[in-house]
């Protein structure tokens, strides 16, 4: 009998996952980067509240507004973050616990 | 991704606060100069107005265009031992009605709480979103 071979496509590595595929989108934007660049995002917002933060106590800028929008921001993200990072976590260890 | 796309909403918000900030201080100048007499540009006190207007794509909340002095006529009041007094013994007083001016501090401070409920609940619909991960 004739072993049958079927691309089922599956799980790609991560790495190169998107990047890797022939007609695919040919940018490098793989997973690393793209969280990479959402975690530099989180940090820049929470800079970005402590120098508000930093600047109403120094009496830079009398806008109290100002410094509720910037940490509500760095918080809702950072937030936001953690949930997905957790997420991740928790798929990673899934597949770890995964008999072979 | 880029979060002042994710935070429009809040942004929003915070314009609006910005310009109610600034037509609360100058209803607070308003009451502040109304018996004021001499100013460095001449004459009485000129009661000054917030013109708000929306940002240019509109969807982008609320900027003050400016504050303008208003254009009406100072209130002329008898009083000959004044010393900004006239010939007729007329003071030229800021138009200015302190009751009028309460009232726009109260809809300053209304409109303020407006934005700040907005800014709230959907700080709130976020974080019920977030949850949603868990």
């Amino acid at each position: 009998m004739e072993p049958v071979s079927v691309n089922l496509g599956g799980v790609q590595p991560v790495g190169s996952g998107p990047a890797a595929e022939p007609g695919g989108p040919a940018q490098g934007s793989n997973f690393r980067e793209m969280l990479d660049g959402y975690l530099r995002e989180v940090n820049s917002l929470q800079t970005k509240a402590e120098m508000a933060v930093r600047d109403l106590a120094v009496g830079k800028s009398d806008s109290v507004h100002d410094v509720i929008v910037a940490v509500s921001e760095a918080d809702l993200s950072f937030r936001l973050m953690m949930e997905v990072r957790n997420r991740l976590l928790e798929a990673y260890k899934e597949i770890m616990r995964m008999q072979v | 991704m880029t979060s002042d796309k994710m935070f429009r909403a809040m942004d929003i918000s915070a314009s609006g606060l910005r310009a109610e900030w600034v037509r609360m201080q100058v209803v607070a100048n308003n009451v502040a100069n109304a018996e004021t007499t001499q100013t460095p540009e001449g004459g009485p006190y000129r009661r000054r107005q917030v013109l708000f207007s929306t940002v240019l794509d509109g969807l982008s909340g609320v900027t003050v265009r400016g504050v303008v002095p208003s254009a009406s006529a100072p209130r002329m009041v008898h009083n000959p031992g004044h010393p900004d007094a006239n010939a007729d013994g007329l003071v030229a007083m800021p138009d200015i009605s302190v009751p009028l001016e309460m009232v726009d501090m109260l809809t300053a401070g209304r409109a303020y709480e407006a934005n700040l409920a907005a800014m709230r609940k959907f700080r709130q619909i976020c974080e019920e979103a977030i949850k949603l991960l868990r």
